[in-house]
């Protein structure tokens, strides 16, 4: 009974997946915040490198991985995909369920997949400093690590709720060179703005990318770089499904379900993409592919497919997406990662045409299937990681109850090493059950005129 | 130095080991049953933790309203300002607190139940925060620490203030069993500062005032026209009303309509007669007391029958995170079992500017039963 499938180093994607080449027609354009018009690529140039605007916009199925990014990706990469014996037999389900352990990466998350690319063609352009935000520090460590490899400065606004919450997520910044400061900070004009209406705001990720942008915006020699939400971004996650669907075929197998959990989308995206691809192009059709959400805020399952802006503050452009309002700032709950108003143009377009769709959970209920899948599996997964976990489990409790023996895959995307104030909470019984009163809104959307 | 008036009901709690269900006007009975007082015991817990507190006065009452407690305590400096009877009674508790106005005192901790703490806000008012130990036989109001050690930590520290629910209960249906309460008043009690530095994992708005504040600017974006809304009793209603500039009564049930005032003040009738010619209705109200009670227990006038004329899934709670959080279940007794059992096992309740909590709902005699 095989419980680990493998691939040789040889076997890292030499290339990442771009879905936009499968989509029917192409994305709606992000629009320039001021003027409403399609941005080009002399707007995004003040902030990112030329290769990564490139990669934002290519409709290529294909992009070569570079040899040197490569080489660093085979520190974790391939990842191990797992076949959950012990928890299929615990929750007496005749589905197979594998996860892809994307925990095994320095950072202990999914997010180097992007940070060492994104890195190092900022590095090739001549670029010294970076500039980013982290929600619960998995993003920021992943960015710290990756400048490090490269000899660029980092500096990482992280949201004030997580930085209270997960100290050493801070720690783990500072040991690989990298400054980090709670968010909103006094540095920039948007975190003032903050901090001048609502002193005592967690932040949010919306905030924090605005104190990024404005920090990267106004030196010249600093560049910014987002751990997700954009094509860019997700086409570098790419490496996750396509590993997955080498890894399948090993042992003969598809998945009927793909799973992964939606903060702004990239690990997702990661894991689904290719799959996505193949329902696209007609290969496998029937493929369920669904992200989960917190219930506290469920973007893609109570949110308006409209656009708006990326940011709190208002810097970035304007993204199609499913969207909150860039105004909302979610409650705070542990999946700090999940903790964004809005979510990837491409997973939103994808999930409004119906090639995947969503659900969304309650914080306790999510902490509770991480607790099953820790004590049958043995993984300590982050507060992020557990919504994809529970959306297995109803997957496979699904099957138990049909007899249907699907193959169910998911995204196991970070440990949760630095999370454990998050389970702390949930054994002392203090996980409040956050939701977004949607019926409210909707009533009263539903009788008042829209105001532009 | 901070000032703290202190106070105890001696016979606190009397009644309830012998089963009377409170004490007013039947000590005498009480003590014929082989009732033994416990309320110097509970004082004296809290003492203990309180012992060699810097920077802290206490005044109090003589003999047993407080005077002899602190002294077999000792190690708290106190003044006696108010000299009590050797048989107190309600009057006394009301005079002892205008004394400890008087000298102008921070805070009031008073030792009783559900009867003491009417009496010490009817004189205290929202103007001095007060503290209950819970040594009653009914402890409805908001106002009690979750147990006389907890008083004492609370005090030991810095905190903050939240408002509370002082609950009126007729003892005398109480004994025939039938709990009537109504709504006396809100007080002002410290707490905790906020899960900020108690768990530093829920960071919402420390503080409360802004949180009510968070709540109406919801509120106030969800409201529809020509849709009648009826809001019940509290300062979180209170600032839904202040929000659309309309004067709502703190303790009463009140209508709006189209961001004006149609009725305050209102009973039952009155509240069917206006659903009557409404096709839209609304009813926000918040949780009272101590347990958390959605209906049943102060806003009376909005009953069972209101509420299945409005609707039931028109009910619209709201809360601060500092009330939910004290709150661990709610409860619905609306007198009507049939409607009680509509609202499920949990509920939504508006905690904050396009934010809700879902919150268990406890059924008395069930095992999300109250603890009472």
């Amino acid at each position: 009974m095989q419980t680990k499938i493998l691939l040789d180093e040889e076997q890292i994607p030499k290339k990442w997946y771009n879905v936009q080449a499968d989509l029917p027609s192409p994305l709606d354009p992000p629009l320039h915040p001021k003027t409403h018009k399609p941005i080009g690529p002399g707007d995004l140039s003040a902030i990112f490198p030329m290769e990564l605007i490139r990669q934002e916009v290519t409709t290529d199925r294909y992009v070569d991985i570079p040899e040197e990014v490569r080489e660093v990706l085979q520190l974790w990469r391939p990842s191990p995909l797992y076949r959950a014996h012990r928890l299929e037999k615990s929750l007496k389900t005749p589905a197979k369920i594998y996860y892809k352990w994307e925990g095994v990466s320095p950072a202990g998350s999914h997010k180097t997949n992007t940070s060492v690319p994104q890195a190092y063609y900022n590095m090739k352009e001549g670029i010294e400093r970076l500039a980013t935000e982290t929600g619960a520090g998995q993003w920021g460590s992943a960015l710290a690590f990756a400048t490090m490899l490269y000899d660029l400065k980092c500096t990482v606004y992280m949201v004030r709720s997580s930085y209270t919450q997960k100290p050493y997520r801070k720690s783990m910044m500072q040991v690989w060179g990298a400054e980090c400061i709670p968010s909103p900070s006094t540095r920039t004009n948007a975190g003032r703005a903050v901090l001048e209406k609502n002193p005592e705001t967690p932040g949010s990720l919306g905030i924090a990318i605005s104190e990024a942008v404005e920090d990267a915006a106004g030196h010249s020699s600093t560049n910014y770089s987002l751990g997700s939400v954009l094509n860019h971004v997700c086409l570098h996650q790419s490496v996750i499904g396509l590993e997955c669907r080498e890894q399948l075929a090993i042992v003969d197998d598809y998945p009927d379900v793909v799973i992964g959990c939606v903060g702004g989308g990239s690990n997702f995206a990661g894991i689904s993409f290719p799959f996505a691809g193949d329902k696209l192009t007609g290969k496998h059709t029937e493929t369920d592919i669904i992200g989960i959400e917190p219930a506290s805020c469920p973007s893609l399952t109570k949110g308006l497919y409209t656009y708006d802006l990326a940011d709190e503050a208002g810097y970035t452009p304007l993204l199609k997406m499913f969207t909150l309002g860039h105004d909302f700032v979610p409650p705070e709950m542990h999946a700090g990662g999940l903790r964004y108003h809005g979510d990837s143009p491409i997973v939103s377009r994808l999930v409004h045409d119906g090639v995947m769709r969503a659900v969304a959970y309650h914080q306790s209920e999510v902490f509770e299937a991480a607790q099953t899948f820790a004590r049958t599996e043995g993984i300590i997964v982050a507060p992020e990681t557990s919504h994809a976990v529970k959306g297995a489990i109803d997957a496979a409790l699904a099957c138990r109850k049909t007899g249907e023996e699907k193959t169910i895959l998911f995204n196991c995307s970070g440990h949760g090493n630095f999370d454990m104030t998050a389970y702390d909470a949930f054994y002392s019984g203090k996980l409040v059950d956050y939701e977004y009163p949607d019926e409210l809104i909707k009533q009263a959307l539903g009788r008042i005129p829209k105001i532009s | 130095m901070r000032r703290i008036g202190f106070l105890i009901n001696p016979i606190a709690g009397l009644g309830g080991t012998v089963g009377l269900k409170g004490t007013d006007g039947s000590e005498e009975e009480a003590r014929k049953r082989g009732a033994v007082p416990h309320a110097q015991d509970r004082a004296e817990i809290t003492l203990g933790v309180l012992k060699n507190i810097s920077d802290t006065c206490f005044l109090t009452c003589s003999g047993e309203m407080g005077e002899r407690a602190l002294l077999k305590c000792g190690g708290i400096p106190f003044r006696v300002v108010y000299s009590a009877p050797k048989k107190s009674s309600e009057q006394d508790t009301k005079n002892a607190v205008r004394a400890f106005l008087d000298e102008g005192v921070d805070l009031i901790l008073f030792c009783g139940g559900d009867g003491t703490a009417r009496d010490v806000y009817t004189v205290a008012g929202r103007d001095i925060p007060i503290l209950g130990i819970p040594a009653g036989v009914k402890m409805y109001s908001a106002v009690f620490a979750i147990d006389p050690a907890a008083a004492g930590v609370l005090l030991s520290g810095p905190y903050d203030l939240r408002d509370a629910e002082v609950m009126d209960v007729n003892e005398e249906a109480y004994r025939n069993g039938v709990l009537e309460t109504h709504l006396y008043g809100i007080a002002r009690v410290p707490v905790r500062p906020g899960l900020v530095q108690a768990a530093k994992q829920v960071f919402e708005e420390a503080s409360e005032e802004r949180a009510k504040t968070e709540i109406a600017r919801f509120i106030g974006e969800v409201m529809i026209p020509d849709t009648l809304y009826i809001l019940g009793a509290g300062t979180t209603t209170e600032a839904i009303a202040q929000r659309l500039n309309v004067n709502k009564t703190l303790l009463g049930v009140d209508v709006i309509l189209n961001g004006h005032l149609v009725a305050s003040d209102v009973d039952e009738k009155t509240l069917l007669r206006l659903i009557d010619g409404h096709r839209d209705v609304r009813i926000i109200l918040s949780p009272i007391g101590a347990q958390g009670f959605i209906l049943g227990r102060g806003n009376q006038q909005i009953s069972a029958a209101v509420v299945k004329k409005a609707g039931p899934e028109n009910l619209i709670v709201v809360a601060t995170p500092h009330k939910l959080r004290e709150t661990p279940a709610l409860y619905v007794d609306s007198g009507d079992r049939d409607l009680d059992a509509v609202f499920g096992k949990s509920i939504q309740v508006i905690s904050g500017y396009r934010i809700a909590q879902r919150k268990k709902i406890g059924y008395p005699g069930t095992e999300n039963s109250i603890p009472l």
